[in-house]
């Protein structure tokens, strides 16, 4: 059984289309769900979580309709928000239990796994605070716990690291890849930080106005990336860049004093530069590797479907 | 230690059914007023027109015992009109009236203002719930807070009346017991329904407050001088709410309309159908502000 199964899947509000005509199938795992604002990462887990019905197509999420059965596929779903979502007023381990409770479990139960789930996340000290005087990464952690309380297979995190400084980010991607490497929950992470995919997914998927741009592997994504050189030359640099691009190498910068970026084909040797150099009296003063991040190449995998990026 | 250290337990057990989830939430709810000291303060305040009855049944009762004219207790009796008739618990909730208002502008805000306002809300949807659920969990804390101030005590006041006088009195007015449920019903239903609608809409303690007030406040004041003084029809006095539940209230009690002061007013089918639209826009707002629109920002 397949984790997410997507069949023409478009939600429209009024006139504005939020998603359209999206398919996709995702086997359990770690799943990113990249997109800038506005592309339908939004929609999308509303809709994955049974709280708004597509406006035309059908999908399942472990195998429960998400027309139909959005009670069930809730229960098998912990959902932690990006905003606090917190109950004013509430301790730690009260709010992790009331969640328990929400979800089905009788109170006891909940009230014991919420203790244990908290300890798991090293919120042991702090559970019995008041959840005002949580600090940020507390707050995510405590986010966290509430989503995991009644032991889900699937968790749907919203920008799970939003405020986070590097190292309670850090802290958090640990956890949620134990999660997902160690205790098998499938993590679908909707995120618009790159690094934060990398990290922890092991496939993506990239949205982009309503329309699925590009799903894979993230290691595949990676491939994709073009080999980048930082060359910086002296001498008329016009013949030595026509015989550059006449080897496939593509010219992304060049700021006119002889600074240039340039991505190369695979297979590229790096003295092909010096050679071409010689040819065309061009010295060449300075070579250095500089390879396309995940996120320029996010942004030109966007930019190559005919979209302009944020 | 890091999480590295701890082991991730798994959970195996028996999930309930979801309508479960409608007492944790009235439960979370009732904890966070119920830890307010203002609260208490408030209900204190409002349980003195109770105590002010309470004792004044005990009072005649004791002087019932004491060598008195029969026409001084009567006169005293019918002057208050602590006589255990369907009259004293209409006064008595008539007088509750205002401290319920200001209880529940603090209760309202705290009870569902706050989830709008600190983005609960999807805490609680995102959860195997409906919106159903969720409503009736709020409904339910707030019915406790308008019970615990009028249909409680009044049944604490009939319980005393007839432990005071005769246990006769427990059957042959048995019908006034069932009326003040019922008025209570009506006041529960209507109070909560508005109440939760509006700290949806206003969220904040104050804004409700003040919107609270006016509601009950001001337009009592505006339908009174509208027909007592500038002479419009009775039915002028439907926009206060308050008297609405008033004229159904006196029907629950069996109290003949025509004795309803001061007159003229409108029918009591009239409040009734006031009371019920209102009822039926509360609840159709409710059902579109917590869509699941609100759910992920």
């Amino acid at each position: 059984m397949g984790l997410i199964d997507l069949d023409h899947v478009s939600r429209w509000y009024g006139s504005q289309r939020a998603l359209c005509d999206v398919s996709l199938h995702l086997e359990p795992g770690r799943i990113g769900l990249l997109g800038p604002n506005g592309a339908g990462k939004s929609t999308l887990l509303k809709i994955l979580l049974g709280l708004l019905e597509p406006s035309s197509g059908g999908g399942t999420i472990l195998g429960h309709d998400l027309r139909r059965d959005g009670t069930l596929l809730r229960r098998a779903i912990g959902y932690m928000p990006e905003a606090d979502a917190l109950v004013p007023g509430l301790r730690g381990a009260d709010y992790v239990a009331l969640a328990g409770e929400l979800y089905g479990m009788p109170r006891r139960q909940a009230r014991r796994r919420a203790h244990e789930v908290l300890s798991y996340l090293d919120l042991e000290e702090a559970r019995y605070r008041l959840l005002e005087e949580y600090s940020t990464g507390m707050k995510q952690r405590l986010k966290l716990a509430q989503a995991l309380v009644h032991d889900p297979r699937v968790l749907l995190l919203d920008e799970p690291t939003s405020g986070l400084d590097p190292a309670g980010r850090e802290v958090m991607l640990s956890l949620l890849l134990t999660l997902g490497r160690e205790h098998g929950k499938s993590l679908l992470l909707s995120t618009h930080l790159l690094g934060d995919v990398e990290r922890v997914c092991d496939t993506v998927v990239i949205l982009h106005e309503g329309q699925v741009l590009s799903q894979g592997h993230v290691d595949d994504l990676r491939t994709r990336r073009h080999d980048c050189y930082r060359l910086q030359i002296q001498g008329d640099p016009s013949a030595y860049l026509e015989e550059l691009r006449l080897e496939g190498a593509t010219v992304f910068q060049d700021n006119r004093r002889g600074q240039l970026r340039v991505a190369v084909p695979p297979g590229w040797r790096t003295r092909t530069f010096f050679a071409l150099a010689d040819l065309h009296g061009v010295l060449l003063r300075g070579l250095q590797r500089d390879d396309e991040d995940l996120e320029a190449l996010f942004h030109r995998v966007i930019e190559e479907n005919g979209h302009h990026g944020r | 230690m890091g999480a590295s250290l701890l082991h991730y337990r798994p959970w195996r057990g028996r999930f309930r059914d979801p309508a479960w989830s409608v007492w944790p939430i009235a439960r979370v709810g009732l904890g966070v007023v119920l830890r307010r000291k203002l609260f208490w303060g408030l209900y204190a305040l409002a349980l003195l027109f109770f105590l002010m009855f309470f004792f004044g049944q005990y009072l005649l009762a004791y002087a019932d015992t004491m060598e008195l004219p029969p026409l001084i207790l009567r006169q005293a009796r019918g002057g208050l009109q602590l006589d255990g008739s369907g009259v004293m618990y209409r006064n008595f909730f008539r007088l509750q009236g205002s401290m319920v208002v200001v209880v529940l502008a603090l209760a309202g805000s705290m009870l569902m203002g706050n989830d709008f306002q600190f983005g609960s809300l999807p805490f609680y949807l995102a959860k195997p719930l409906t919106p159903r659920h969720y409503l009736v969990g709020k409904f339910l804390a707030v019915a406790v807070f308008v019970n615990l101030l009028t249909t409680v005590p009044a049944l604490a006041l009939f319980a005393q009346y007839g432990l005071l006088t005769s246990s006769d009195y427990f059957f042959e007015h048995a019908d006034l017991a069932a009326g003040i449920v019922a008025y209570g019903l009506v006041l529960t239903a209507c109070l909560s329904l508005l109440l939760l609608a509006m700290a949806g809409w206003l969220r904040r303690t104050i804004p409700l407050i003040m919107a609270w007030t006016t509601l009950f406040f001001f337009l009592r004041q505006l339908a009174f001088a509208l027909v007592y003084i500038l002479g419009y029809d009775a039915r002028w006095r439907l926009i206060d709410l308050w008297n609405d539940t008033y004229l159904v209230g006196n029907a629950c009690l069996g109290i003949e309309h025509g004795t309803v002061r001061p007159l003229p007013q409108p029918e009591t089918y009239e409040a009734a159908l006031v009371l019920g639209a209102v009822c039926l826009a509360c609840l159709t707002y409710l059902n579109l502000r917590i869509r699941a629109v609100e759910i992920v920002r």
